[in-house]
């Protein structure tokens, strides 16, 4: 017989009140289960995010260094009226940038338009004021065409793709593969309202350079959501007239000047946090002059700070009902010892250790808590998915909020690799063109708390449970130990 | 056996002392009483016996050597035997799981002989299904039995007890004061038993009486 048997013995001729025991350990255990779910889970989802959401680094014209050269020159030449000149980017820069630690992949993006040629672009009512109306970033609007192009690396990784805006419904996207061909995805309405799919090949007419016609090959159609005629601003012609190429025939139809080149190149970087690095090493490879880095690691930074908000929240939990269930269950303890005083006595009677006896009632506890963590188990993970679920909800909303209301201030069209190339007219830069995006509509990846319950939560779990436990008894036990027996038996 | 040498306790003031100056001998194989008025100090000098406390002056020797150098709870463990008035049971156990919890407590050589504990209460007239089952339900005197079976089993050559009839009826009565005859005689252990009952005292080999803070021979 050893204080192993004396507390099972014991649990198990008052099972009523071991009962009672496991029922308030385990609400205890749950509560402190959830915390350290949440919390682990917010973990988990802010490195998910550092992989997941990425950040990108821009190359494109440096427009600030352009500005100021232009009025430079017009300080000096007061006869003509000054024009602002943007350097294309050159790919060969690019490719010294990919080369850098943490870029994962790159695209470049070229905008133009052209005319659509034996068949029909879409008319609105808002594209017919775009001839002589208002052109998106002033300057003349002649010369503009009634397609949309946009050159891309590939269509996957567009932001309008990547962030399920567009979607491809028939055929393929446009991939490195397609670099040096004519081939074109268009969008289903203008699929639909030429009768137009996939091998049918359509004529599209530059409006500059040559001015040469061009037969292209539709390889894929894809359905822009509706949200993407929200973009368009006066000037602009409708989003079904928006095709995507690869970059290289951008460049063709703009002219031959443009080989090699793009109007901006986008970067992912591979570690978000190293957004900065990148772009510092960055502007060492290129003409700062000409050429400007830019970064976006907004989503990233949005879903690092809800996930800090929600994981302080969860440490607040722990310590909260950590320290709450220390002492719920101390005061449960110290009952329970007190009201075992007289058994104490009879131990210290019979010569038994002190240690041994404290350690009777430890080893009770921790029969209770085993029991008392497998139901915590069961049940943790309903209350952390409840609880974490609403927290990242409340964090989202806020966060967004914040975000929305940062950019309204502070959004520049045009962020996210479509800058202006140099000497282009406004209509090649067509806000609601496949390739580009602004600012205010970049979507905000929302983290998602997976909340599972693994064996290192339940160890830690177990951890904190002893801890309480040890405390609780020491609590409890302490004074009665300290007196003799005579006292505790006697007296 | 047991010495007592200028033995005093007092709570808060030595004016005020129980008793000083104790000189008394106890040996094997003999039973004393220690009677006196209550509030006398009887059950406090006991407890100084058993080690359940230590006195204020003076010291207790055991075959010649101080219990406090031994250590309290060493001689508890491996020397002295205590029966309570209120019998002192695990009150969560069997009067069986009673006798092996005190066998392994007190590393008595018959340490986790199932057998031997049942002979114990056989001995003294508990039944099979009474000692399997939960020590509550046995009457005041089947407890006091299991209490004496308890000091029966282990190895102790002191037992003290604490007014252990207080709480029976007469036939009871009798019955464990032959039990702690026996143990005293047959098992040549030295008994000491606080009583404010004539006949147990009387049943003694030797009786102790305690007053004005002094004890002295009766019998």
């Amino acid at each position: 017989m050893n204080f192993f048997k004396r507390a099972w013995l014991n649990l198990t001729a008052k099972k009523g009140r071991s009962i009672l025991l496991i029922l308030v350990t385990s609400a205890i255990m749950l509560f402190v289960l959830a915390g350290l779910l949440i919390r682990n889970a917010a973990d988990s989802a802010t490195s998910n995010a550092k992989r997941s959401v990425g950040a990108t680094v821009t190359l494109s014209a440096n427009r600030a260094a352009a500005f100021k050269q232009m009025r430079s020159r017009s300080s000096t030449s007061k006869t003509s009226r000054p024009k602002l000149t943007t350097s294309p980017v050159k790919l060969s820069d690019a490719k010294q940038i990919a080369q850098l630690n943490n870029i994962a992949s790159y695209s470049a993006t070229v905008s133009t338009s052209a005319n659509a040629t034996g068949f029909d672009a879409i008319s609105t009512s808002g594209n017919s004021s775009t001839s002589g109306g208002m052109g998106m970033k002033g300057g003349s609007t002649s010369g503009s065409g009634d397609i949309a192009i946009s050159g891309v690396t590939s269509t996957s990784s567009t932001p309008a793709f990547e962030e399920k805006s567009s979607k491809m419904t028939k055929g393929r996207g446009i991939t490195t593969s397609d670099e040096g061909t004519n081939h074109v995805v268009i969008e289903s309405e203008l699929a639909k309202q030429d009768n137009l799919s996939v091998g049918d090949s359509i004529k599209l007419k530059a409006t500059t350079g040559t001015k040469k016609t061009y037969t292209m090959t539709i390889v894929g159609i894809y359905k822009a959501s509706s949200s993407t005629s929200t973009q368009q601003g006066p000037g602009a012609t409708d989003p079904s007239n928006s095709v995507y190429t690869s970059y290289t025939f951008a460049n063709t139809v703009k002219g031959s000047k443009y080989q090699n080149t793009a109007d901006s190149v986008t970067f992912k970087v591979s570690n978000p946090a190293k957004v900065s690095a990148v772009k510092t090493a960055g502007k060492k490879l290129i003409n700062t002059s000409k050429y400007s880095l830019t970064t976006n690691d907004s989503s990233y930074q949005t879903v690092k700070a809800s996930m800090a908000n929600v994981k302080s929240f969860a440490d607040k939990i722990v310590w909260l009902v950590t320290i709450a269930g220390t002492i719920i269950l101390a005061l449960i303890v110290i009952l329970m010892i007190r009201e075992r005083r007289y058994e104490i006595g009879v131990l210290l009677s019979l010569g038994e250790a002190r240690w041994k006896i404290v350690a009777q009632f430890f080893v009770e506890m921790v029969m209770v808590l085993v029991v008392s963590i497998a139901v915590a188990g069961v049940g943790g993970k309903f209350v952390g998915n409840q609880l974490g679920q609403q927290l990242v909800s409340q964090q989202a909303t806020t966060a967004t909020t914040s975000s929305t209301a940062t950019q309204t201030k502070g959004g520049q069209p045009g962020v996210g690799g479509s800058a202006p190339s140099g000497n282009r007219k406004p209509s090649d830069n067509m806000s609601g063109a496949p390739g580009s995006h602004t600012s205010g509509t970049t979507t905000q990846k929302q983290a998602e708390l997976d909340v599972s319950v693994t064996v290192f939560d339940l160890v830690e779990l177990g951890g904190f449970g002893l801890a309480i436990m040890f405390l609780s008894i020491m609590l409890a036990a302490g004074g009665i130990l300290r007196l003799q027996p005579k006292k505790v038996l006697i007296d | 056996m047991l010495k007592t040498t200028d033995l005093g306790y007092w709570y808060d003031r030595q004016e005020n002392s129980l008793f000083e100056h104790v000189n008394l001998e106890f040996k094997s194989g003999t039973s004393y009483a220690i009677v006196g008025q209550s509030g006398s100090g009887k059950t406090t000098f006991l407890s100084l016996l058993a080690g359940l406390d230590k006195p204020r002056a003076g010291q207790i020797e055991l075959n010649g050597e101080p219990i406090n150098k031994i250590g309290l709870n060493n001689y508890r463990k491996s020397h002295v035997a205590i029966v309570f008035q209120s019998y002192n049971l695990f009150n969560y156990m069997s009067p069986l799981n009673n006798l092996l919890t005190a066998m392994a407590v007190t590393d008595s050589s018959h340490r986790g002989d199932k057998a031997f504990a049942a002979a114990m209460l056989h001995k003294l007239g508990i039944t099979d299904a009474q000692m399997t089952k939960n020590v509550q339900k046995l009457s005041g005197g089947q407890q006091q039995r299991v209490a004496i079976a308890r000091t029966m089993v282990c190895d102790a050559k002191l037992v003290v007890a604490d007014e252990p009839t207080g709480n029976l009826d007469e036939e009871n009565t009798k019955y464990v004061i032959e039990q702690f005859q026996r143990i005293a005689h047959d098992q040549h252990k030295c008994v000491i038993i606080v009583t404010h009952e004539s006949d147990v005292a009387k049943a003694c080999d030797h009786s102790y009486r305690l007053a004005k803070h002094e004890f002295a021979l009766e019998g």
